[in-house]
């Protein structure tokens, strides 16, 4: 019995009740996780520039060049409701409508400066988005490939433990 | 329903039938296809491969979508499971759907259901502790629900047995509540650990802090190399699979030695929905199964069943199991089916932070924590409620995912963020639940699941005792950190629910008298002796210890004495 044979048998005993969604399901195919804010590529950029400036680049390299606005959006769609995704999206307009209203430009064409400080501004009047974007980034950048493996100690398989060592001059957090 | 392939009775009967392949079924497999005979093991969750079957186990936090996080439709599909932290994004395939077979709450209880070959044997957290006649007299001592048919001598050579093969690692103490085991070497503890440890020793005479005993390799004896073991790598990723087989789980443990002896059938997606009895003879005959994806029902055959298939799940199959000569369950003369529901109560505790040791760190990732034994109720030490309390815990540095201050960013947060952060310490108390007798678990014949099975409906919940208990679980701790020299310290009692700590125990208990218990010292059903139940089901108190280990330790004696019956020719 093939899986098609299976789930129409389960089906038949269940009175011929289940939905679209969870035949479907049974089938192997992708279910629509429901309506999302549809994010544009104007948006994504913008998110990379903003999560530049809570992670910039050092001399590691920082949030933009680690993809962490993928990890942002990624999330956003699927963990969160869309009023939570709505109220995140608004937050990051806004912040572009108050570039656009001081600098008459685009936050992605500032100055390094003047980034920053729109960015101090946001965190100060639109404090739980700016929580919301610090903590994705964060996660974003220090689980991504860069992040854990450039900006950490990255150890994946250790292959024994010391519990008590002296720490090296310069040692990093260990990514894991 | 037509079966799509008939095989003969003949072709569907074995010596042996064993329900679940979690920790006591893994047992019971290996130890009765090595005493020679040919056992079907049923599983109702899918196939999981050992090794290659740990999707996670080997992948990089950037290969996860989510770094752990639960999608909201999975939180819509798995109501109950997405309530913890268990069920997430990396371990969420070794679970159960919710949704598959809603059960129902009276009072709230977190039933954790894994849906793969191997069981909870794969996620569970692998302390491995002895308990001791503290517990198994504690009931008679009490005057509580009824005595455990057995004592700590019964049962300790059956601890060297099973710790010998799944290999525990750990520190003797001598003490007579832990009794020592057959121990491989002891993980180290980290810097903050061994001071804290001094100290709290030397101000609290008769209290010890110990290296959690844990059922990871620090060393791979022969009994474990010789089955293709390996010892710890550190990695911590237990939970997703391990592909060196160092911790025990059926697939790195039971399962080879079993499947080497040419005797094992093991049968995924094999839901067993009823024991069937022969009324002259008292005896079960076998079981029904129904295959989890096609629906079709099936009959096996065997001379002795282990029922094996989790503490609320076996006694769910006990009582679907209904016949004239048992209306009200399989083996449920006593009335106690589904009843005495415990688990170890906990989520209360304290934590610190220790200042300084900032130029001490650690090498690896030690899957492991530190044990504070039970002491209270010991000695002098009395307390205003029965029984006690032991701790786990341990000290950790702080990594990048520490909150910084609430507004920073830029270039000093994240070169502070890369660098590791204070030492904490924390202990977390694990108590033990009493027995009570409408603590309980039911079936609701009117409610019916994906697979036409009854739902289970739970209605028990923490008493008095226990609740006096957790004051002194957060007040000891925070005493006991800050005598030890941490700053800051601060209680927390974030509430527990019973099944949250996934030591679900009793609702078939063990005991001396058929008119009071379930199943009698052997793990057999009283009125049915060919049936035996070796799970979590079978526990007469809780403890506060906790309880894996002694499911393999009456697993392997209740398979010794089953096979010798059987040669007997008593069963």
């Amino acid at each position: 019995m093939n899986r098609r044979e299976a789930a129409e048998r389960i089906s038949l005993l269940l009175g011929g009740t289940l939905s679209v969604e969870l035949t479907a399901g049974l089938m192997g195919q992708v279910i629509h996780p429901g309506p999302n804010v549809a994010v544009s590529v104007a948006q994504q950029a913008l998110l990379a520039e903003v999560a530049d400036v809570i992670i910039p680049t050092t001399d590691t390299p920082g949030a933009k060049a680690a993809g962490a606005e993928q990890f942002i959006i990624r999330v956003m769609r699927d963990c969160y409701p869309l009023q939570e995704q709505e109220a995140f999206y608004a937050g990051l307009a806004k912040l572009e409508a108050d570039s656009q209203s001081a600098h008459g430009k685009a936050f992605a064409d500032l100055e390094s400066n003047a980034k920053i400080q729109l960015v101090q501004q946001t965190a100060e009047m639109n404090r739980a988005f700016f929580k919301r974007l610090k903590e994705l980034t964060v996660t974003g950048y220090f689980t991504s490939e860069i992040g854990a493996t450039r900006a950490l100690a990255y150890l994946p398989v250790p292959g024994r433990f010391a519990g008590d060592v002296p720490m090296e001059k310069g040692q990093k957090t260990w990514a894991l | 329903m037509a079966t799509l392939s008939i095989q003969s009775k003949q072709e569907r009967t074995y010596d042996a039938i064993v329900v679940g392949s979690g920790v006591s079924g893994g047992w019971a497999a290996k130890e009765l296809t090595e005493k020679g005979l040919r056992v079907l093991m049923l599983e109702r969750g899918r196939q999981l491969d050992h090794i290659t079957g740990y999707e996670y186990a080997m992948k990089a936090p950037w290969e996860t979508k989510y770094n752990g996080r639960l999608t909201t439709e999975q939180i819509e599909s798995h109501p109950k499971l997405s309530r913890d932290y268990p069920y997430n994004e990396m371990t969420e395939k070794y679970w159960f759907n919710d949704s598959d077979s809603l059960y129902k709450e009276v009072q709230r209880f977190d039933w954790y259901r894994p849906n793969i070959v191997g069981g909870k044997s794969i996620m569970w957290g692998r302390q491995s502790y002895r308990w001791s006649d503290l517990d198994f007299e504690a009931n008679l001592k009490d005057g509580i629900a009824v005595d455990w048919p057995i004592r700590y001598a019964d049962i300790a050579p059956w601890y060297s047995y099973v710790e010998k093969h799944a290999g525990i690692s750990g520190e003797k103490l001598g003490l007579p509540q832990l009794p020592d085991g057959e121990f491989l070497p002891p993980m180290e503890m980290y810097y903050v650990e061994k001071e804290v440890r001094q100290r709290l020793e030397k101000a609290f005479p008769g209290r010890h802090m110990t290296i959690g005993r844990v059922a990871n390799l620090s060393k791979a004896a022969e009994a474990q190399s010789g089955i293709g073991r390996g010892p710890c790598m550190y990695r911590n990723r237990c939970a997703y699979g391990c592909p060196f087989g160092a911790y025990f789980s059926t697939q790195s443990c039971t399962l080879p030695p079993a499947a080497k002896t040419g005797r094992l059938t093991l049968r995924p997606d094999s839901i067993v929905t009823e024991i069937v009895l022969d009324d002259p003879s008292q005896r079960a005959t076998g079981v029904r199964v129904r295959d989890a994806v096609t629906m079709e029902d099936r009959e096996y055959f065997a001379k002795i069943l282990f029922v094996c298939a989790s503490a609320i799940s076996s006694t769910a199959l006990l009582m679907n199991s209904i016949s004239s000569r048992f209306p009200n369950g399989l083996g449920n003369d006593s009335g106690q089916l589904g009843r005495n529901l415990m688990d170890h109560h906990f989520r209360v505790g304290a934590s610190g932070v220790w200042e300084g040791g900032l130029d001490r760190y650690y090498y690896g990732r030690r899957a492991n924590g530190i044990y504070v034994p039970r002491y209270q109720n010991i000695g002098s030490d009395k307390r205003d409620y029965l029984r006690g309390f032991g701790y786990q815990g341990g000290a950790s540095r702080e990594g990048w995912q520490r909150n910084v201050a609430e507004l920073a960013f830029g270039e000093d947060f994240k070169t502070e963020l890369t660098k590791p952060g204070r030492w904490t310490m924390g202990l977390g108390g694990f108590g033990e639940t009493l027995p009570y007798e409408d603590n309980r678990m039911d079936l609701d014949q009117n409610t019916r699941d994906k697979w036409g099975l009854p739902v289970v409906v739970f209605d028990a919940g923490l008493r008095d005792n226990e609740k006096k208990m957790r004051l002194d679980m957060a007040n000891d701790a925070q005493e006991m950190l800050e005598a030890s020299g941490l700053k800051n310290v601060t209680p927390y009692d974030k509430e527990s629910h019973l099944g949250m700590a996934i030591h679900e125990m009793g609702t078939a208990r063990m005991g001396r008298d058929p008119k009071t218990s379930v199943l009698n010292a052997h793990n057999q059903v009283h009125a049915v002796p060919n049936v035996f139940l070796t799970d979590g089901a079978c526990m007469t108190s809780s403890a506060c210890v906790n309880p894996s280990l002694t499911y393999m330790a009456l697993t392997a004696r209740a398979a010794d004495f089953a096979v010798a019956e059987l040669k007997k020719l008593n069963l």
